[in-house]
């Protein structure tokens, strides 16, 4: 079991805006995003749709080629691994759990199947230690009796077994870092706890690092020691998961952590309703992102695009007004001066 | 600025007659084998101008209860028993031209993904317009102005009404059906997971302005949803439905601070909280019951943590009694034996 | 128990295996059995497979023997679907020719569903450069009227064998379903699994093969019966206009000689309308089969008729 770093470095990925063979335009997905998942820890990467985490997910298990940008993982450059033996490799250490329970199983399969193919595809095992293997995986993520789970299909377990079946599957190949799109949006939720707690568990045990992929603060704060907050295509904020939930510096986390809806709290500022997408831009002008939405906006923010600066211990933040770099300090007193 | 989310109690109280009331509502689905119990003998009661929450998982019938209200069940499902009453007249049995009419007049429903029910290959505004002429005698331009005013009414600018739906965000969309429900200012609006597939901020939004537009218009709201948390916030009574049953209802508030069935509390203690201390959790175990052969008694007793054979004439009870709604302190029901017998 | 699957997908591989009492129904029974429809177009199918089995024993005598003392009669005990113009017994000629018809169409169907699965899938998953050729060959053999080639390759075909013309049919009978086949597989090679797959480091062929095939079963049969019926119609067509191969018999041979011999003009209706109704069964029972086929693997077709009970009694409020 390896217990190496994920680095992520500049990844960016732009999609043709459009159906046009020669369409100029280009979709934002993902700019610029640099982080690091360390074994033994959850980051949580959060956002809403359209802000770029999926595809950050998929870019992660090479679903999906950057357009640019590396991914250091085990001495190399995962993102320009080209011959099939470097990428089943890197597969063979970095894997996905996928959001929908109902979708990501093949339904013709049994659930063995599912468990056994990894296995034998990267000859995690010897033949004939196969089916003990796949059995020892549905019990580390109690699906139990496992011989009686294994020669299910899945239309006949419930979402949340499925998803526990799609997690076996993952930690068969004995990964180091698992990547968790959403794993329990699409679950009752009376279930979910079950799967963050197996999470929990499993990086504990095993010390994976985990990317957990969500638009939901509440269970971020339950797992996730790091959380990474993104908007349109950006990581906006940066840091331990206490520090930026408890003392949010950029104005879209603000509003995420005021949207959430959280009973305990009787009273509760109404919510200034601004048009804006949280999405992906078609070529987005220089400036912030979030300038249409934000109550602190000042005039530098809609013309130069700030950048990730660190502006607490271990807290970075990409706004001009709370994680200011000097440039635009200087910039700002030119303005309030004038 | 919003004060709490709950609207004091005697503002309601003062008016008691309920608006739409189901009394034994019970919906059958007809299978190869046995019919299958959607919902099994559901009393609801909402008051005119009050936002009734119904919350529950999947499969508990919540979805049907709302489709049986307005009338609009498709075989093979059917309503097997019980009576549905508007103002204290029965719905079932009318004729389907009178329930023509009162469906979207006098209640309006915003279906669950209802943004992706507008016709692709129409302007918004003209959907309008179809809908509008389809009960009362407009004329066209009335018809678009009144669109366009109700565009305006739930925040989005005048001149989309000439847009496309692709050219509308998913939020835009789902505002959009909101104002078509609310065309024929109804009496009671019944919103069937309306933001579930939108973002927190987005929902957010739209709540509020439903809050202010309940405020302004007088109408009901029958809010039905999984998100608990987002009910003790934004509604004034709360409904816990499990397994074709109804197993709690109290005021917002008391559902939050005093959850009485098992159940409830199990679901109170799904949602990991934002503040406060980060303990482990564990929701509640096992899954939903196959509603085709349901637990005997009480039907969540398999999965109650406070079902056990130690007490063996309470366990009785819960394995072959089906527990009954009962009043346990002012507006506070629940169907539950541990309760009744004291234990909780 | 299973939870309501909510993205209401439809599901293009086999129905699922059902336990009724000790027996477990596979999937592919189910299939083919699962509906009113699909059991009345195979047990016409079956029929006439039967027949065309045991064809060598109930015939009487052999297709092309001729004796002119007994032309051009019509049905009688001796010969119970008449005889020729050459005194050839019209019932041996149809249930012998049952084999040749019902195995060249057979052949035919399951070359071009082959060719339509292989081909349309992998240009499905695979894309790009792949995708582009399949799509233009798809293009170029949907084009060409099919009938009117088929008539003028026909004509230049030295040998018109049977293996020639099941060549011929199901090379150029593909491109339809390939057309099908690959929409469906695009829909398909999107879903999470096929991506999981790829993740945990499955090959293309693999994929193709064991994860998008299996879900596509029920459409893939769809496909064979289809071009089979499609194949029997062409078929029979070409060998009424005389393209076919005359040293042996089958339906469309008989009509072609019964309307080289003005059988009509001669008031002869039995040449025609025996072989002819060879032909309307076998198709007919295909076109049911298939539209049984389809309506088990797309329950939205389904129309449920449900027994409603006239008289509901009331129950009480609680």
């Amino acid at each position: 079991m390896s217990t190496a770093e994920l680095e992520v470095r500049g990844l960016t990925k732009h999609f043709r805006a459009g159906n046009a063979l020669f369409a100029r335009s280009r979709v934002h997905a993902v700019d610029d995003v640099s982080f690091t998942l360390r074994p033994g820890t959850i980051t949580a990467l959060v956002g809403e749709s359209g802000s770029g985490k999926s595809t950050i997910a998929r870019l992660l298990v090479r679903l999906y080629d950057p357009t640019s940008g590396r991914i250091v993982f085990a001495g190399g450059d995962a993102a320009a691994a080209r011959r099939r033996r470097d990428v089943l490799r890197y597969r063979s250490q970095v894997q996905m759990i996928f959001q929908d329970p109902f979708g990501s199983l093949n339904p013709a399969k049994t659930v063995r199947h599912h468990v056994a193919r990894p296995l034998r595809i990267h000859g995690v095992v010897p033949r004939d230690r196969v089916e003990a293997r796949v059995h020892e995986l549905l019990e580390t993520v109690g699906l139990v009796p496992p011989e009686k789970i294994a020669a299910k299909y899945p239309h006949e377990l419930s979402g949340g077994q499925r998803q526990r079946v799609a997690i076996a599957r993952a930690l068969a190949v004995e990964p180091s870092v698992l990547v968790a799109d959403e794993p329990i949006s699409m679950l009752d939720v009376s279930i979910r706890l079950g799967i963050l707690n197996l999470m929990l568990e499993l990086k504990q045990e095993r010390r994976l690092a985990f990317l957990y992929v969500t638009h939901d603060l509440a269970s971020a704060r339950y797992v996730a020691d790091e959380v990474l907050v993104m908007y349109a295509g950006q990581i906006v904020e940066q840091g331990p998961t206490e520090r930026v939930l408890g003392e949010p510096l950029h104005p879209y986390t603000r509003l995420l952590l005021e949207s959430v809806p959280d009973p305990s709290r009787a009273e509760r500022p109404e919510i200034e309703v601004r048009k804006g997408l949280a999405s992906a831009a078609v070529d987005p002008p220089e400036g912030c992102r979030f300038v249409a939405r934000c109550p602190l906006a000042i005039g530098v923010c809609s013309r130069v695009t700030p950048l990730l600066q660190e502006a607490r211990a271990g807290r970075r933040a990409r706004c001009h007004v709370t994680a200011p770099s000097s440039a635009t300090r200087e910039d700002r007193h030119v303005e309030l001066a004038s | 600025m919003i004060a709490t989310a709950l609207v004091p109690e005697e503002r309601v109280q003062r008016e008691p007659e309920p608006l739409l009331e189901a009394r034994g509502l019970t919906v059958e689905y007809a299978t190869r084998e046995q019919p299958v119990r959607a919902v099994d003998g559901v009393d609801l009661a909402i008051r005119p101008g009050e936002v009734l929450g119904l919350a529950g998982e999947s499969g508990c019938g919540k979805s049907t209860v709302a489709n049986a209200l307005m009338q609009v069940l498709r075989p093979p499902a059917r309503v097997s028993g019980g009576s549905i009453l508007f103002r204290g007249e029965d719905l079932t049995g009318r004729s389907r031209e009178e329930l023509r009419r009162f469906r979207w007049r006098n209640v309006s429903m915003v279906f669950q993904s209802a943004m992706n029910a507008l016709n692709p290959v129409m302007r918004v505004g003209d959907q309008f317009v179809d809908m509008m002429r389809a009960h009362e005698r407009v004329s066209k331009q009335h018809a678009l102005r009144r669109a366009a005013e109700l565009l305006d009414v739930v925040g989005i600018d005048k001149r989309r009404v000439r847009a496309y739906p692709h050219e509308l965000s998913g939020g835009m969309r789902q505002r959009v059906i909101i104002a078509m429900a609310l065309a024929l200012n109804p009496e009671l609006v019944i919103m069937d997971e309306p933001t579930t597939a939108l973002d927190v901020v987005v929902q957010r939004e739209i709540l509020q302005q439903v809050r202010e537009l309940q405020r302004d218009l007088g109408f009901a709201v029958l809010f039905i949803t999984h998100d608990l948390c987002l009910l003790v916030e934004f509604a004034h009574r709360i409904a816990i439905m499990y397994a074709g049953e109804i197993v709690e209802e109290a005021p917002a508030a008391e559902i939050h601070r005093d959850p009485r069935h098992p159940y409830t509390i199990g679901l109170m203690q799904s949602f990991p909280p934002l503040h406060g201390p980060i303990v482990r959790m564990t929701g509640i175990p096992g899954a939903p019951p196959d509603l085709a052969a349901p637990p005997r008694g009480c039907r969540f007793h398999p999965r109650c943590p406070r079902c056990t054979p130690d007490d063996a004439p309470l366990y009785a009870r819960q394995t072959t009694e089906r527990p009954v709604l009962r009043e346990v302190s002012p507006g506070h029901r629940v169907a539950c034996h541990l309760v009744e017998a004291g234990r909780r | 128990m299973a939870q309501v699957d909510p993205t209401g997908a439809v599901s293009l591989g086999l129905p699922k295996p059902r336990t009724r009492g000790r027996f477990a129904i596979p999937g592919w029974l189910r299939l083919v059995l699962g509906n009113a429809k699909s059991r009345f177009g195979l047990a016409l199918v079956l029929f006439m497979v039967v027949i065309a089995v045991i064809a060598p024993w109930i015939s009487v005598a052999h297709p092309n023997d001729f004796d002119l003392l007994a032309a051009r009669q019509g049905p009688s005990w001796h010969h119970l679907f008449g005889t020729s113009d050459q005194g050839s017994d019209i019932f041996s000629q149809v249930v012998l020719g049952a084999r040749r018809s019902l195995l060249l169409g057979a052949a035919a169907a399951a070359l071009a569903t082959v060719l339509a699965a292989v081909l349309g899938i992998t240009a499905a998953y695979a894309g790009g450069l792949v995708d582009e050729v399949v799509n233009f060959l798809t293009s170029v053999f949907l084009v060409i009227p099919v009938i009117p080639l088929l008539v003028v390759v026909s004509g230049y075909l030295k040998t018109r064998g049977m293996t020639t013309m099941i060549l011929v049919l199901g090379l150029t009978l593909w491109a339809f379903e390939a057309r099908i086949l690959r929409g469906q597989a695009l829909a398909l090679r999107n879903r999470d699994f096929v991506q999981a797959a790829k993740v945990a480091g499955e090959s293309t062929w693999r994929i193709v093969f064991g994860e998008l095939m299996p879900n596509m079963v029920s459409r893939i049969a769809a496909a064979f019966v289809f071009v089979f019926y499609v194949a029997l119609l062409v078929d029979a067509g070409l060998e009424f206009l005389g393209l076919g191969d005359t040293s042996h018999t089958s339906w469309g041979q008989t009509l072609y000689w019964a309307q080289t011999n003005s059988a009509v003009l001669q008031g002869e209706w039995w040449p025609f309308l025996f072989p002819g109704l060879a032909l309307v069964i076998t198709v007919v029972g295909l076109v049911f089969l298939l539209a049984g086929i389809d309506e088990v693997s797309n329950p939205r077709l389904r129309t449920q008729r449900v027994r409603t009970r006239w008289l509901v009694p009331r129950r009480e409020a609680r």
